[in-house]
């Protein structure tokens, strides 16, 4: 910087500026998505509403469950540790909405406000960029997702044992729909940002990625009624491969997580062949 | 160093550029220039590959953009002002940028420093002028100390101090060796910062030269006179090759004769005239006349050949 400049200065005199130092790299990507994803406000937001509702509505189920009576109780046709697992998730699904949300914004929020061309300046292989969103959403949602229900376990636990109904987090019975629960809502948030970056736009992400969880399957569920063999998909779609997931009936968990999983692929897959090919 | 080689761009039918052919050289603010929609920016895209090219290449210092292992070291670019999260804050904006390189946050500070947006750092970039979203575009481009620097109209929006400030830091940038390619539509802020000119005009190069080279093909110095005979004056000095515009009451800009030629004739007449100078014509006058030109072309081919005949 200590150069004067001097335009009758001959060009043949004149060095060329040859850079020095790091470069790109996956771990400083992954380093970057997570300042991108702290330093908006919407993140905290989201995340704090997905731990708030968990547990709110931890509380409100185990309250309703220890006041009625007892038959009331087995009516749900569950086990004591069913019912525990039952009262530490339920909220989890409000939590799934916020967190699709959040995937979509994730990726579209760029593109709304040109901060995509920055990424893509940066990383101009643009795949790299795409993966280490996926892994930092994935993750802090992964954590999040624990602390809602493990939190909603720890608060409905006293209220619930007013009645009896007891379990232990280290039960298996317990401690794997739990986490069977968290890997899926940090799966939708993966399937969220991969439909964000298909379609490019927030409203437009935000109503295909609900579409998927909460039309879907009211839908294909009158179309069984007419056509017949549309019954037989119904536990291909997204949101029933998730709670078989967690409580096979028709399939096995593996099964029916590797549904999950294909549902997931395909997003991200079509988001980033997409992503590669179209100009920014 | 950027080399396009028969760079060409579609968009549906609609050529945006045109097979063009460049070298930006290092050491020398390159000014690019055209008229709206001739392709500036789909250019400037293409070389940091945010479009790709439908036809031919372009590499900047030797390789495709995307080769480099560190692409923010060898290229900073700034597009427009709205690259940013508008929910970020200038600070974290440019932190999750050296993020990916791994570029120290000292250097955060550094180009915050440097571009003087220290007092608004931490406020969220939604709220900022356009001045100070220029102002952030080129702390971002500066951030990996690049080689190579593209400028999409870096002084839009920027107070008169903003301006002279990015033609300072340009040529300072060109001094130590880097490559500078800056586009504007301020002519007079051109003539002062660039030292070459690649014009486009309808997706095609209309002149690749240095800024006296350009000024001198494309534009004519005029007279200027002032003289209360200028009707009387204007008759006296008509002739094949002499135009003569009527700019005021009195005063006459006339091309085609020398300052010497008029002075004798009018004094051989004995018209007096109150104000005899040469005026050098400006970039403006140039530009304008290039890309006048280049829609000449288009219209009607026999007009040009007589333009180039004379």
């Amino acid at each position: 910087m200590s150069t004067v400049t001097n335009s009758t200065q001959p060009d043949a005199t004149r060095t060329v500026f040859v850079p020095t130092g790091s470069g790109l790299s996956f771990l400083g990507l992954l380093k970057s998505e997570s300042i991108k994803l702290w330093s908006l406000r919407s993140t905290y937001w989201s995340f704090s509403l997905v731990i708030a509702a968990a547990l709110g509505i931890a509380v409100l189920m185990a309250f309703a469950m220890s006041a009625g009576t007892d038959p009331a109780v087995g009516a749900m046709g569950v086990d004591n540790t069913g019912m525990v697992v039952l009262v530490a998730t339920a909220g989890l699904s409000l939590g799934q909405l916020i967190v699709a949300v959040l995937g979509v914004l994730s990726i579209s929020g760029e593109y709304s406000s040109g901060m995509i061309k920055s990424t893509l300046t940066a990383v101009p292989n643009r795949l790299p960029a795409l993966w280490a969103k996926v892994t930092v959403l994935f993750g802090f949602t992964f954590l999040v997702g624990l602390v809602s229900v493990v939190g909603s376990f720890l608060v409905a636990l006293p209220i619930l044992g007013a009645k009896d109904i007891t379990a232990s987090l280290f039960d298996s019975a317990v401690l794997l729909p739990l986490l069977g629960n968290v890997l899926f809502l940090a799966l939708i948030a993966v399937l969220a940002i991969g439909i964000g970056t298909i379609v490019r736009s927030s409203a437009g992400g935000i109503a295909t990625v609900l579409g998927i969880l909460l039309l879907l399957p009211t839908v294909v569920g009158l179309f069984s009624f007419l056509v017949e063999w549309v019954a037989d998909i119904m536990p291909f779609l997204f949101t029933a491969a998730g709670s078989q997931m967690i409580a096979p009936t028709t399939m096995e968990s593996w099964q029916a997580f590797l549904v999950v999983l294909a549902w997931v692929a395909v997003s991200l897959g079509t988001a980033a062949l997409l992503l590669k090919r179209r100009d920014a | 160093m950027i080399q396009a080689q028969s760079l060409t761009k579609y968009y549906g039918s609609k050529t945006a550029v045109d097979a063009v052919d460049f070298t930006v050289q290092p050491g020398k603010v390159t000014g690019f220039l055209g008229p709206n929609g001739a392709g500036k920016s789909t250019t400037m895209r293409m070389i940091v590959g945010l479009d790709r090219p439908s036809l031919g290449s372009v590499i900047v210092n030797g390789k495709p953009y995307h080769e480099h292992k560190a692409p923010l070291r060898e290229v900073g670019v700034l597009l427009d002002a709205k690259a940013v999260h508008t929910g970020r804050s200038a600070y974290n904006h440019l932190r999750a940028m050296a993020a990916t390189h791994n570029i120290p946050t000292s250097r955060v500070h550094e180009v915050i420093n440097l571009t003087g947006l220290e007092s608004v750092a931490r406020k969220r970039v939604g709220g900022f002028s356009l001045g100070m979203g220029q102002r952030l575009g080129i702390a971002a481009a500066l951030l990996g100390d690049p080689a190579t620097l593209i400028l999409d109209e870096p002084v839009n929006g920027l107070d008169p101090e903003g301006v002279q400030w990015v033609r300072k830091l340009t040529r300072q940038l060109a001094a130590e060796g880097r490559t500078v390619l800056l586009s504007s539509h301020l002519m007079s802020e051109m003539a002062l910062t660039a030292d070459h000119l690649i014009v486009l005009g309808r997706g095609r190069v209309i002149a690749d030269a240095s800024v006296a080279d350009i000024i001198k093909s494309a534009a004519q110095d005029t007279v200027r006179v002032r003289t209360p005979h200028s009707a009387a004056l204007a008759t006296l000095l008509a002739g094949a090759d002499v135009t003569i515009t009527n700019v005021e009451q009195d005063v006459l800009e006339i091309s085609g004769l020398t300052v010497n030629e008029i002075g004798d004739r009018a004094a051989a007449a004995q018209i007096s005239l109150h104000e005899l100078s040469a005026v050098s014509a400006s970039l403006e006058d140039a530009y304008m006349k290039l890309t006048q030109n280049e829609v000449e072309y288009r219209t009607g081919d026999t007009h040009a050949e007589a333009e180039v005949a004379r």
